[in-house]
């Protein structure tokens, strides 16, 4: 009887070990459409980045991105969540389908203009990493309904918006794939890890 | 005597762990840096970073700054009051409005100027509460 325990247990042990990864999970609702399961996906948007391009799901076809919200006079926790997708924007430089999408939630202050020279001031291409604006209320609507993050104005708040501080990873479906805390360098770490893992589904 | 050997050790390791502290300096420094230092955290290094490097053309560094060599009583005045338009840092041209912090003391601005003074290539010593008091009521209009 012991040996069979310690049997299975040794077994349990080495097929742990050589499990395959589990895949990301995938956010938000699902409802089954004639058989097939059909998963929340990013609405669909427009929006014009740094370099008065049209931004819409198309310009991700294909590819995997991570997206946050920001605004550039913001003193808070914006700075932390630059320096961290900049450190994305570094570790996926060699990555040909992995894009970035920083939206401004002040996009009334935040011009396409003052987008572009943040974007060169931070030192980096538009070909890997979008700075967009739009119509605000899109931008705060999409925030809330298709990332699930918290994005709004309220005057109470020292920079006058209150906004979380979210990375969110979205796959080649346009579904969404991870959150990230963009404060914290070891949430920025497991994105890291996860684009990979991420990438990996479609090899 | 090893005893005294591991002590010297253990002495030495505590010393080196505590990078907040900087050694041959008066009761009085140490207080201002290590305050300095809090207040920096809280303040200063979301843009400025807790390395002082900055960030690319964005933030200008306090690590290696010809701004800040020169500058002290503007250094002073902008912490309080804040600063807009272009500033040029080692060469290069900034252009981000930093905020101020108008609810900081005189102290406290004593204190991160003491830290950031002294902190990374710097080596000025103490600056004292007297010396930002009599700056800031100098402090020009905007900056």
């Amino acid at each position: 009887m012991r040996k069979i325990i310690v049997f299975v247990a040794v077994v349990g042990l080495i097929s742990s070990c050589t499990k395959t990864e589990k895949p990301l999970p995938i956010f938000g609702q699902r409802e089954v459409v004639n058989g097939d399961t059909v998963y929340h996906k990013i609405a669909n948007f427009q929006f014009v980045d740094q370099d008065s391009a049209i931004i819409t799901n198309d310009t991700f076809k294909g590819q995997i991105y991570v997206s946050d919200f920001f605004f550039t006079s913001c003193r808070t926790i914006c700075p932390i969540m630059k320096t961290q997708m900049l450190r994305v924007y570094e570790a996926t430089a060699d990555i040909p389908d992995v894009k970035l999408l920083s939206h401004s939630i002040d996009p009334e202050y935040d011009t396409v203009a003052l987008l572009h020279d943040f974007a060169n001031r931070l030192g980096v291409s538009s070909d890997r990493w979008h700075f967009v604006t739009g119509v605000k209320d899109s931008i705060y609507k999409i925030a809330q309904t298709s990332y699930f993050a918290t994005a709004m104005e309220d005057k109470s708040e020292p920079d006058g918006f209150i906004h979380s501080g979210a990375f969110l990873l979205v796959d080649k479906e346009q579904r969404l794939r991870g959150k990230y805390d963009g404060t914290k360098e070891e949430d920025v770490n497991r994105l890291l890890v996860d684009i990979k893992r991420l990438r990996k589904e479609y090899e | 005597m090893s005893k005294l050997s591991v002590l010297a050790v253990f002495v030495i390791v505590l010393a080196s762990c505590n990078p907040s502290k900087k050694p041959g300096r008066s009761v009085k420094f140490q207080q201002y840096f290590v305050e300095g230092d809090q207040l920096y955290t809280v303040h200063c290094s979301n843009c400025h970073q807790k390395s002082g490097k900055g960030l690319g053309l964005l933030y200008p560094p306090l690590d290696e700054s010809d701004y800040m060599e020169g500058n002290l009583s503007e250094v002073i005045c902008l912490i309080k009051n804040g600063k807009r338009g272009e500033l040029m840092v080692n060469g290069q041209q900034y252009n981000q409005a930093m905020p101020g912090i108008p609810t900081l003391t005189d102290l406290e601005i004593a204190e991160i100027a003491t830290f950031i003074y002294n902190s990374w290539s710097h080596d000025e010593g103490i600056i004292e509460v007297q010396q930002v008091t009599k700056m800031l009521q100098k402090c020009k209009e905007g900056t």
